[in-house]
């Protein structure tokens, strides 16, 4: 087993004690909820007559079915009305803090939680949500749990769980230029596979990790979860407390010479063992892009899509159903695949500095979005959308041909109105490209980096970015 | 819950995602609600592409058009099943359909927790790959006691992983029953 590395410590700190199932009881430091998984949760406490245990450690926003359009009430989706009064009446009956859309702060969770510096390294963090693995980008250990465990947090401040192993996973060198953090995380994927992580927690390390700002780091622990991990983080860092000072929810004055003391105990030792580690090579990574119906099946922009009986066995016949579904063949490259929508949003990938790069390149190249496309830019938060128009941002995603909207998960699974429609073809900046995902059984999903959503945007078809540049 | 359980095996492959067990559309029912439940086991396994769903033909719908409830007793799948969103709808629906048993060759944690948890289904592993030895419909026997899976139409016998402790938790009915059952929480 791993010793000294921040997973480690944190979950010793957490440990309240050892279940006789064998598992480990452990405090949450933060709980964040949402609309969808939340409603049965509270349902169950009610039935049995329990209170929420720690409110003020419980915060609330809406995002998987906020219409990003619209947003006056009632909601046109009957059922989206629903769950949004649910958490309504469920915040405000149990005293939870609920960002709620006329808050100005409302957005997707994992955005949210960040933002409002909620998010703190040391900290366990739960959500019903796979990818709460993206707050481990402040060194806190932060998983997805299930309805019922969310009730069992509501009631206890507590969850049952299991140790995981720890791999540590070096990236080396230096990015290249138009090659992004979501680059990293696609590569890591691809070579360790969608079922790689599973048993462990990931530790992202290394001068390509340390190289990067949050933002950047929050894409990585994000994408975890495809991995097959439950949980991912970096250490904290000078860029980590950079971040965090100031925000509305972080602590101030003698409280944050406390928190640095205690953010800083918490790191990995340098002498720290873990259960296995893998080096990879930052500066040889490619802008990578997903060519089937896994988040594990990804190449370098320069490579070929493969041929099924070159894989190994066990990865032959997903490989076979994803080449029939992506109507690809062996042997052809992913460059001049034509696309019908262009996503530029979700956990992994809607935050200011996503929208900023974005602009940059549709202003370096003076880029239209290209005839018969159609393009979205849906900020993940409120927060990123106001700070995005006062940047002026949306008037130059605007001019080029993108619709601007409101701050949600949209498209990244389809649960508002924004689908993909039949066999449309998304260039996507989120994270799963299941088949059905994006809303349409038929549609069709390539995961790529912002950057490379506006490149394919410009051009109708999948690009390099890196030809714009 | 049953620890043994007899009737018809429903196969499918790898990298059975929770979009695919319950399409995000139909997370806006509420579990909660007994009339809007039922609407899980008809939707049960209906994100899977036709030709995946049943496996080695496909084309077999888990819970015929129309219906509530699955003619199929037991999973069985190959690797990382549930993968993806962490909804806990996943394995409820499957319950939902009348399932209560999966057989994989491994699991993503979160559904693997949640199935266990909430006391929906026996998630047993199997000991080998068996989605290539076992055909859609036929009639299977499985005893989680004796962690055996045993194909009654080809006469074939599986070994499975024993689930431990966790099948104290099930048969308790999730993990909160379980906690009040051992004395951890007041009545």
């Amino acid at each position: 087993m791993s010793t000294g590395t921040l997973y480690d410590k944190v979950w010793d700190l957490h440990t309240v004690r050892t279940l006789p199932t064998g598992q480990t009881q452990l405090f949450v430091g933060l709980h964040l909820i949402h609309e969808v998984t939340s409603p049965q949760a509270f349902g169950m406490l009610r039935e049995r007559d329990l209170q929420v245990a720690f409110p003020d450690r419980t915060y609330a926003t809406a995002d998987h079915i906020i219409p990003t359009a619209e947003l006056a009430r009632p909601f046109g989706d009957r059922q989206a009305e629903t769950m949004m009064q649910a958490l309504e009446t469920n915040t405000q009956s149990h005293d939870i803090t609920f960002f709620d859309p006329d808050s100005g702060a409302q957005g997707i969770v994992h955005v949210v939680g960040p933002e409002q510096g909620l998010t703190q390294p040391g900290m366990t963090i739960v959500c019903g949500d796979s990818h709460t693995s993206t707050h481990g980008a402040f060194g806190a250990i932060g998983f997805g749990i299930g309805t019922s465990q969310i009730r069992d947090v509501l009631a206890t401040q507590c969850i049952a769980m299991n140790k995981q192993q720890v791999r540590r996973i070096e990236v080396t060198g230096a990015l290249g230029e138009g090659v992004y953090a979501k680059d990293i995380i696609l590569k890591i994927i691809a070579q360790l596979g969608v079922e790689g992580g599973i048993g462990y927690v990931y530790e992202y390390g290394g001068p390509a990790i340390e190289a990067l700002e949050m933002d950047g780091r929050m894409s990585i622990c994000n994408m975890s979860i495809e991995g097959g991990a439950r949980a991912g983080y970096v250490n904290p860092d000078a860029t980590t407390f950079d971040y965090l000072k100031g925000r509305k929810y972080a602590p101030s004055g003698a409280a944050w010479d406390r928190a640095l003391d205690y953010w800083r105990s918490i790191r990995s030792d340098a002498d720290a063992t873990y259960d296995d580690v893998v080096t990879i090579d930052g500066s040889a990574i490619e802008p990578m892009v997903t060519w089937g119906i896994t988040p594990g099946q990804g190449l370098g922009i320069s490579e070929r899509v493969p041929a099924p009986d070159t894989l190994p066995p066990s990865k032959q016949a997903v490989a076979r159903q994803a080449l029939d579904h992506m109507d690809l063949e062996p042997g052809q490259s992913m460059q001049g695949v034509p696309i019908d929508v262009a996503f530029l949003g979700s956990c992994t990938n809607a935050r200011i500095s996503d929208l900023r790069e974005a602009a940059r390149l549709l202003q370096q190249t003076e880029g239209t979005v290209a005839d018969g496309v159609r393009a979205l830019v849906v900020p993940g938060s409120q927060g990123v959308k106001q700070q995005a128009e006062d940047e002026g941002l949306d008037a130059i995603f605007r001019r080029a041909g993108f619709e601007w909207r409101g701050a949600g998960c949209s498209m990244c699974l389809g649960m508002n109105e924004d689908q993909l429609q039949g066999r449309e073809l998304c260039a996507s900046s989120s994270n799963r490209n299941f088949i059905g995902r994006q809303g349409s059984k038929d549609g069709r999903t390539v995961l790529m980096s912002p950057a490379m959503v506006v490149a394919a945007a410009i051009h109708g078809t999948i690009t390099d970015v890196r030809t714009l540049l | 819950m049953e620890k043994t359980i007899r009737g018809k095996v429903f196969v499918v492959g790898d990298n059975i995602d929770t979009d695919q067990i319950i399409p995000a559309e139909f997370l806006s029912y509420n579990p909660a609600d007994p009339d809007e439940r039922n609407y899980f086991g008809m939707h049960a396994m209906s994100g899977l592409p036709s030709d995946q769903s049943g496996l080695p033909d496909g084309g077999v719908a888990f819970t015929p058009e129309g219906g509530f409830t699955s003619e199929f007793a037991v999973i069985v799948a190959g690797r990382n099943f549930g993968c993806g969103s962490s909804r806990e709808h996943a394995p409820l629906a499957i319950a939902e359909a009348g399932c209560h048993a999966v057989v994989a060759e491994s699991y993503a944690r979160i559904c693997y927790r949640n199935s266990i948890n909430g006391g929906y289904l026996w998630p047993l592993e199997a000991t080998d790959r068996i989605i290539d030895k076992i055909r859609t419909g036929d009639e299977v026997a499985l005893d989680v006691d004796e962690a055996e899976l045993r194909d009654l139409t080809t006469g074939e016998t599986f070994s499975l992983k024993p689930l431990g402790d966790a099948a104290d938790i099930i048969e308790a009915g999730g993990v909160l029953d379980y906690a009040r059952r051992a004395g951890m929480l007041a009545d």
